[in-house]
């Protein structure tokens, strides 16, 4: 009876997200194509939650509905995007884009069908695997994954400090302006301007 | 076996990637269709989701012992949140000097 419900709220789960990818791939409105993609990822937490990986699906909310997708909206909304009704695709693009994506799929399909998936380590997933995965992630033996994880982490400083630096308001240095330095307050951020230009 | 029986077993490994691939060609199209930048970052964003699903589907019926490709599907997902950053941050500065964000008028290296 379960696996019955399981498997037909795997059904119902996949319809709505691939009718969802599909409306973010199509619409012409890209502000409702984000609305449409967080209907894909709230989906895809769902897939997390039936696969048994709770602490993904709560990742998959956390960072993708609550991070991602907002990052998302405001950048359409600086790009000035929301007013903008996209062209709808030339018709050469549309072409390939079809038989790129259908070919894709139907190697894959092909791929899938002849090939029988052994399973390699026996044991069922703990019950509650957070834990584990919490072990696995601060590990730093032969299967641990404590150095990815702090790559990561620099990996995500990096990209926050040049997020912030591509994207800041054009400073007094490239408009030309010098700022007069020894002004009381903004001494150190003149001195500061005065050292960038001179590199 | 029957269309019917066929819905009522539970999904297995093969009916998981079939979707994840259905996703993954929706988001080729995306991307190789789309005009608007940030249309294109979206059609990303389904290409690295259905990547992370596939990690945790295979983490499921090849090796359930072990969490291995949930921690790879996390890291695609912190991944995914660090290239969202700078594409925006890019798209942000390309608007400020070009005033739009259309990849077909970006040939700037074209002649």
């Amino acid at each position: 009876m379960t696996t019955t419900v399981l498997t037909a709220l795997f059904y119902v789960l996949a319809a709505c997200s691939v009718l969802l990818a599909l409306a973010v791939v199509t619409t012409r409105r890209i502000l409702r194509a984000a609305v449409y993609l967080m209907g894909v990822l709230l989906m895809s937490a769902g897939f997390f939650l039936l696969l048994g990986a709770e602490f993904l699906a709560g990742v998959q909310i956390l960072v993708y509905v609550g991070g991602i997708v907002v990052l998302l909206v405001f950048a359409v909304m600086l790009t000035r995007s929301v007013e903008l009704l996209e062209d709808e695709p030339s018709i050469g693009r549309k072409l390939l884009g079809y038989v790129v994506a259908a070919g894709f799929l139907i190697m894959n399909v092909a791929l899938l069908a002849t090939t029988e998936f052994r399973v390699l380590r026996e044991g069922t997933l703990p019950a509650g695997n957070t834990a584990a995965l919490g072990r696995k992630l601060l590990d730093y033996g032969p299967q641990g994954y404590a150095l990815p994880f702090e790559v990561l982490s620099i990996l995500l400083l990096t990209a926050m400090i040049g997020g912030i630096v591509i994207a800041r308001k054009t400073g007094p240095v490239a408009t030309g302006k010098l700022e007069q330095p020894g002004q009381g307050g903004s001494d150190r951020f003149g001195a500061q301007t005065t050292t960038i230009q001179g590199s | 076996m029957s269309f019917s029986e066929i819905f009522v077993q539970a999904p297995s490994a093969v009916h998981w990637l079939i979707l994840s691939s259905l996703l993954f060609s929706i988001g080729i199209y995306g991307i190789l269709t789309r005009r608007n930048a940030v249309g294109i970052l979206m059609s990303t964003e389904l290409l690295l989701n259905s990547a992370s699903l596939n990690f945790v589907v295979f983490n499921k019926f090849v090796a359930p012992s072990s969490v291995d490709g949930q921690v790879m599907s996390l890291f695609v997902i912190a991944v995914a949140a660090a290239e969202v950053v700078v594409g925006m941050a890019i798209f942000v500065a390309l608007f400020k000097c070009r005033k739009t964000v259309d990849v077909t008028q970006m040939n700037l290296m074209r002649n």
